[in-house]
């Protein structure tokens, strides 16, 4: 027997001898659809058993609520997923966005333009970006420990140079919030806008495969001609600018910003949906598009189980059991396809991958 | 598990492992008796990975039975490998540094005493006993990270050899050695073989087959080429059997170099672990620096590049002066260096093969900053045909090549045709493939240094490499120039001669 009669009988499962190989190709391939796009399938199925059980789920009027719960989680999701890649991470993001509103608020309230304001908001987050940068990539401090500590130290900061709740922004900055262009809100057009640009530099600059390459082996990067601190320090001011944006979207569509609940927890919602979108803690893996299916099926979620009257107390058990359960078939899956060994999934397959993880 | 009647402490017969449709082994037998060495030849990408896999229980073959002593299976776990005695050496390591010796060779099975305490006399004593009859001479209570390369690989040996197996299987266990710890590792291969061992032993250097093997088995493109005892074989019988077309040839003498123009040039030059030394590159010219495990080899190359701490000295490049600073600016200046530890420093194993190749030229291929993915996998499968890389699959990530033909990519990346690089180091260009591969590299190597004004300065600790691949070359020792070689006066005896006399006597 030839070998390659020998393949034909093993595609056409009729192998005989000491071989064991099951002809199981197609079921194996859904399976493998199924774990590989766990969240969109989750999502999907989330979305069908909330139709299902109340009619107010599948209303225009709610999923335009939805996307605007979610607009401010997916500004900041976008530019983390970044980070996540590179192998780095922000936890700072909930005093940030605080930052961001309660400055805003602070310059609205004392006169300042509100473009101008909120421009101010954004730079402040910004700012913070630029020292997590400096502290991380330039100085090599941990990245967990600053990010943490700047947890606490802004929230401080906000709650020093603003004890009290903000209010009063006027009409033009209260429109910001509240307005829509044809049917959208504003608040959503521009996460959307975030999300283009995101998935932009992730696929079509070369900074996104630099980001990519970092994550990968940061060594082989640098010593490739990628500017790793540089890459890095932009990467952290992007989302910290992203997550003052946050904040002034916030405060705008709150009409306050109460600098002591603002964006507490924050922080770690953006991280849970971004690690369900399937992007690797560790850095390497990820894509814009998963992000986008983690965003949604939390804000889904969140929102469906109060339509239901579930208690917020549940939809956080939900969202942390999820969060655990996808990180396992990721698992699975890394197991399979590996960045080292193979063992479930063959070459050609994960060849395949790569090109899918190309497009968006 | 199917039980049948085998003498041979291992056997493999007909195994055949595919990958998506493509035969990586095909139909390969092979028998390795009890006290005897076997080595495995073959080019990258000629199966051997394949195989090992498939033995040791990491792959399922598709076809084809595995006969460990009287147990055969057509399918292997690690563990029953394992208990059928079975070790596998890989060529990375897996102690840990900062435990003993002794603790290593017991990880993960330490031997209690009632109260639960670990046991360490009794097993320091073990331990003696295997090294005893490994013949080496470490205190088991020594923490492994003090030990030299050499050391820790035959540790290794010694901890897969606690559980008794009647087959070892090496993976190129020489890869990270010196030519002296080479050497030493293949006196205990031997010693071992005495026992009655069945020991496998998967290389990609010749000398080492005619050094320590009783027989070979050479794959090629997934079958045996060859499998013959070594006493009836030649080296060149070897070199016909893993490349079929005669490539290695003669250096012939080339005359492209025009001497007298300086490519680098370091006076004084030192960096941490190096130096001070002298050193000139002409334009094209391939010069190699021979150094020993420790001479300051990657020290050198590394220091130059900018990515090890302060440099002092002067260097020219282009007649123009260089201070190394960082690997991006060494680049825009025309300086490249393909490291060492291909895997560590390298390598992106997860991004696609294109992307390991075009990596710095992105922003250039584009418009500027969006990129052009057209232009990118023009301009790579253009170096992959050059580089006669294979596959030649442009999303393959780059983890499911071979070594060789990783190397080929990590070396790809400057000589693409974007590539403005000047001068090219390569720190041990040949580390962990094969001869073929090897011979593609260096005429990759030569190609580069015969366009006008470029150079090449190389590290090796293989006497063959410096002897093939260099026009001249100076040897390292103890971070210092102790000697320089012109193309006519480099021998092997030589290189080693001196190396060797100034890493004593400093």
């Amino acid at each position: 027997m030839s070998s390659r009669d020998r393949m034909l009988s093993t595609m056409l499962g009729k192998s005989r001898g000491p071989a064991l190989y099951q002809p199981t190709k197609t079921l194996t391939r859904w399976v493998r659809f199924g774990i590989r796009n766990a969240i969109l399938v989750g999502l999907i199925a989330t979305i069908v058993v909330f139709a299902i059980l109340t009619d107010k789920f599948l209303t225009v009027a709610n999923v335009r609520n939805i996307l605007v719960q979610v607009s401010y989680t997916m500004v900041v999701a976008v530019p983390m997923a970044l980070l996540l890649i590179s192998g780095r991470v922000d936890l700072s993001v909930g005093s940030t966005l605080a930052l961001g509103g309660v400055t805003t608020g602070l310059l609205i309230t004392s006169g300042v333009n509100p473009i101008l304001a909120a421009a101010g908001g954004i730079a402040a987050g910004a700012i913070v970006g630029i020292l997590n940068g400096i502290l991380i990539a330039y100085l090599g401090f941990s990245t967990i420990i600053v990010t943490l500590g700047g947890l606490t130290a802004i929230r401080g900061f906000v709650l020093t140079i603003s004890s009290g709740p903000l209010l009063n922004f006027g009409e033009g900055f209260l429109e910001f919030g509240a307005g829509e262009v044809a049917g959208v809100p504003y608040l959503v057009v521009l996460a959307a806008a975030v999300l283009l640009v995101g998935g932009a530099v992730l696929a079509q600059l070369p900074n996104g495969r630099h980001i990519f390459a970092i994550g990968v082996n940061e060594e082989a990067a640098r010593l490739s001609g990628v500017r790793v601190k540089r890459v890095l320090l932009g990467t952290f001011v992007a989302t910290g600018a992203a997550a003052g944006l946050a904040g002034v979207m916030l405060a705008a569509r709150l009409g306050s910003a109460p600098s002591g609940s603002m964006g507490v927890g924050f922080d770690l919602n953006v991280l849970t949906a971004v690690l369900l979108g399937g992007v690797a803690f560790a850095g390497g893996r990820g894509t814009m598009r998963g992000v986008v299916f983690g965003v949604l099926f939390i804000g889904v979620l969140e929102n469906g189980l109060v339509l239901l009257n579930v208690s917020s107390t549940v939809t956080q058990m939900l969202t942390g059991l999820v969060l655990v359960i996808a990180a396992g078939l990721d698992v699975l899956e890394v197991r399979g396809a590996g960045s080292v060994t193979p063992r479930i999934l063959d070459r050609a397959d994960d060849a395949s991958r790569t090109e899918r993880e190309e497009a968006l | 598990m199917i039980q049948r009647e085998a003498k041979s402490a291992l056997r493999v017969d007909e195994l055949t492992k595919s990958f998506g449709g493509e035969l990586a082994v095909d139909s390969v037998s092979l028998r390795v008796e009890p006290g005897e060495i076997v080595a495995l030849l073959g080019p990258n990408g000629s199966g051997k990975s394949t195989l090992i896999g498939c033995l040791s229980g990491r792959l399922n073959p598709d076809f084809g039975t595995v006969s460990i002593g009287d147990a055969t299976f057509d399918r292997l776990q690690p563990r029953t490998a394992f208990a059928a005695g079975l070790a596998v050496i890989y060529q990375h390591f897996s102690l840990i540094p900062s435990l003993s010796v002794a603790d290593n060779i017991f990880l993960g099975e330490e031997q209690r005493r009632r109260s639960g305490r670990v046991d360490r006399r009794n097993q320091e004593k073990e331990v003696q006993r295997i090294l005893d009859q490994l013949g080496i001479s470490v205190d088991p209570r020594t923490p492994t990270v003090s030990l030299s390369v050499g050391q820790q690989q035959l540790i290794e040996i010694a901890k897969s050899l606690r559980r008794r197996p009647h087959v070892l299987i090496l993976d190129e266990p020489t890869a990270s050695l010196g030519e002296q710890e080479a050497r030493i590792l293949g006196e205990h291969l031997k010693r071992l073989r005495e026992s009655g061992l069945a020991i496998l032993y998967v290389t990609h250097l010749l000398k080492e087959v005619f050094e320590i093997a009783d027989r070979v088995t050479v794959l090629r493109d997934g079958r045996v080429a060859l499998s013959r005892p070594v006493p009836e074989l030649t080296r060149s019988d070897l070199v016909h059997a893993i490349a079929p077309a005669p490539r290695v040839e003669p250096p012939k003498q080339r005359t492209a170099r025009r001497p007298g123009e300086l490519a680098l040039s370091l006076s004084q030059f030192s960096a941490p672990g190096i130096g001070p030394l002298d050193l000139t590159v002409n334009h094209g010219e391939i010069v190699g620096v021979f150094g020993l495990l420790g001479s300051g080899r990657s020290e050198l190359l590394e220091g130059m590049f900018g990515v090890r701490g302060h440099a002092h000295g002067e260097i020219l490049l282009e007649q123009k002066r260089f201070v190394p600073k960082s690997a991006a600016r060494s680049l825009k200046s025309g300086l490249a260096l393909v490291p060492a530890e291909r895997g560590r420093q390298g390598i992106f194993a997860t991004l696609s093969a294109r992307d390991n190749v075009m990596l710095p030229y992105l922003a250039e291929l584009g418009r500027p900053w969006w990129r052009n993915r057209r232009r990118e996998q023009a301009e790579f499968v253009k170096t992959g045909e050059d580089l006669r890389l294979k596959p030649l699959r442009a999303s393959s990530q780059a983890w499911t090549y071979s070594g060789g033909n990783q190397q080929k990519l990590v070396v790809g990346r400057w000589l693409t045709q974007q590539s403005r690089v000047r001068v090219l180091m390569l720190d041990e260009p040949n580390q962990g493939i094969d001869v073929g591969a090897r011979e593609d590299l260096y005429e990759l190597i030569r190609r580069f240094a015969e366009v006008d004004g470029r150079a090449v300065l190389f590290t090796s600790s293989d006497p063959e490499e410096a002897v093939v691949l260099a026009d001249r070359v100076y040897v390292l020792a103890r971070g210092r120039i102790v000697g320089e070689l012109q193309k006519a006066e480099i021998a092997p005896e030589q290189l080693l001669h001196l190396a060797h006399d100034m890493e004593a006597a400093a």
